[in-house]
């Protein structure tokens, strides 16, 4: 299957990263929590796969649009 | 018969003027996977209601014996239609015929679409492709003169372009790729909507290559960029589905202000309790919840048409039915900044509750509001001017308005939540959670002197938190009548339908007091 990168869809800080490259993961999965005006907002998988690369880092700001991760 | 040949000669002419570009331009159009506008009339509207308006205006040559020797139709194709057996005007762009460019539009032809809409107050479909009927820089050796936009003659068909907002319902589907004029009369539209493998623009690349940006079709205009933007409201995969959105939009509005939504038998119980309500907010206020399946188990099933969903998420916009009763819905998406309200949310919701205002579509608002957004980015984007413009935007409605407080409610935008002169109804959940400013940072702005002075800022901090905590409950101001309804969650749908049917009596068909923008 093609990689896809999955984005952060709006500005926001890092605050967990709940899986490890080489995950397998099912749609709808959280890969990784974002934390913004307070509220914790997870972002998660948009397909069943597994997790290729992670992008970012705990507490690390990451802006609309940006890559922080990629399924395989 | 005495005019069998004046009878030929016409149908002889409406024929050439089917042909449209011709079958190799035909052929073109298809072959990048896009119908003719002719398909795309037909296909969009009721099965042969399409009256055609001056079919056999164009150019045509004529041979030495001043018999017709040729003949190429306008590229702007107009006349009436049936929509759901509703009447409709549509006006369309034939791209095979000069890529829809002026010179071969006749401008007579769109703008009597616009007039005939506003006059026989019939909604408007714009099927665009191209320049949209602006001109070409070929234009000025065809007419041999440089043409002063908006200049002498033609002024009238940008003023009908965006009068109409405040007169008819006006929905544009962006075919191709799309530029110029044809990017206007897409933009100024109550909804629009683009297929991916369209490209919508001001000018395109090669004109923005002058200005040294090399970029693509899809680059420059492509849909993400125009959904994201709130130039275009909606993109889809097909043409079919565009059609489809166009006819559902439409559905729930009047043919014009001069009337009222259009209400439908429902099946869908109006007194349903969707149990779904009453797991729906989270206890932990830090996690997030889907606001999409709430508003579906309230309004009437499978009703709800979300407009705009990619800009300004932090709310979300649509059409719904409440016991049949055509209404405007709004509701706060924690996913985005916690449902705050951003510069592009506030955007959005002037240009939401002024179209709700237009065809007297009463509003029902789910309520999520943690305050504007706030940071330095915030600040620089002019939140408070775009959030003070909603404000007044919901002031000056006078459509019936309902809120349901489903969670938070802090600051001015939390203010924001009902129009502020007249009395609307309001129902707050159990999960109502609402103050001046929010507890966290807050309470360091207003306890400074006696946090400093404690032995123990830190404790002392919690202290103050957890005191402030146990008076906010929602109870406590049910009981000074500062709300002055919790209810349990299920019992929303029973009172929004109520809320709908009261609203009945509230509304008037007409102008509304200013008119509305694009």
């Amino acid at each position: 299957m093609a990689e896809m990168p999955v984005r952060s869809e709006l500005n926001a800080v890092v605050l967990k990263i709940e899986v490890a490259l080489g995950d397998r993961v099912e749609a709808g999965d959280t890969l990784i929590v974002l934390e913004s005006m307070k509220m914790e907002i997870p972002v998660s998988a948009p397909r069943a796969g597994t997790v290729a690369a992670i992008l970012v880092e705990e507490k690390q700001t990451v802006e609309e649009g940006q890559k922080i991760a990629v399924l395989a | 018969m005495t005019w069998r040949a004046e009878l030929d000669e016409l149908r002889l002419r409406e024929r050439l003027a089917r042909e449209m570009g011709g079958p190799d331009k035909v052929k073109r159009q298809h072959d990048g996977g896009r119908l003719t506008v002719r398909e795309r009339i037909g296909r969009l509207v009721d099965a042969g209601s399409f009256h055609e308006t001056g079919t056999i205006a164009g150019s045509a040559t004529y041979d030495e014996h001043n018999e017709l020797a040729s003949f190429t139709a306008s590229n702007s194709i107009f006349g009436r239609a049936c929509i759901d057996g509703r009447p409709v005007v549509v006006v369309g762009d034939d791209f095979t015929v000069r890529g829809g460019s002026a010179d071969a539009t006749i401008h007579e032809k769109p703008l009597m679409a616009e007039r005939m809409a506003a006059e026989f107050r019939l909604p408007i479909v714009r099927i665009i492709e191209g320049s949209g009927g602006g001109g070409s820089v070929k234009t000025i050796e065809t007419k041999g003169r440089a043409n002063l936009p908006g200049g002498v003659g033609t002024s009238l068909g940008f003023h009908y372009t965006t009068a109409n907002m405040a007169v008819v319902p006006i929905v544009a589907l962006g075919l191709g790729s799309v530029a110029g004029l044809g990017a206007a009369r897409l933009a100024a539209s109550h909804y629009s909507v683009m297929t991916k493998s369209s490209a919508m623009f001001v000018a395109g690349p090669p004109v923005v290559a002058r200005v040294g940006e090399d970029l693509s079709k899809q680059e420059l205009g492509g849909w993400e960029i125009q959904t994201k933007s709130g130039a275009v409201d909606h993109a889809v995969e097909t043409e079919e589905e565009a059609f489809t959105c166009a006819r559902r939009f439409l559905s729930y509005l009047p043919s014009s202000v001069y009337e009222l939504p259009p209400r439908l038998e429902s099946d869908d119980d109006p007194e349903r309790r969707d149990d779904s309500l009453m797991q729906a907010i989270p206890k932990d206020r830090r996690k997030v919840y889907k606001v999409r399946p709430i508003v579906e188990a309230v309004v009437d099933r499978g009703s709800f048409f979300e407009m705009g969903a990619m800009f300004g998420r932090s709310i979300v916009t649509g059409l719904a039915r409440l016991d049949g009763r055509p209404a405007a819905v709004m509701a706060s998406d924690p996913y985005f900044y916690g449902g705050s309200w951003t510069a592009t949310a506030c955007q959005k919701i002037v240009r939401f509750v002024d179209l709700a205002e237009t065809f007297h579509l009463p509003v029902v608002y789910f309520m999520d509001c943690p305050g504007f957004l706030i940071g330095l980015e915030a600040e620089r984007a002019a939140t408070i001017r775009h959030g003070v413009r909603a404000m007044a935007a919901i002031n000056q409605t006078s459509v019936p308005w309902c809120t349901i407080i489903i969670r938070n409610s802090f600051g001015v935008a939390g203010a924001a939540h009902q129009p502020a002169g007249r009395l609307a109804l309001r129902y707050a959940w159990l999960s109502g959670y609402w103050g001046s400013l929010p507890l966290e940072g807050g309470i360091e702005a207003a306890y400074r002197a006696e946090i400093d002075a404690a032995p123990d800022p830190a404790a002392k901090l919690a202290e103050i938190e957890d005191r402030l905590n146990k008076l906010r409950s929602p109870f406590r101001t049910a009981e000074t009548f500062w709300v002055e309804e919790i209810i349990d969650p299920r019992d929303t749908r029973p009172l929004v339908c109520e809320f709908a049917r009261l609203s009945d009596k509230l509304v008037a068909p007409g102008h509304s007091a200013f008119p509305i923008r694009p």
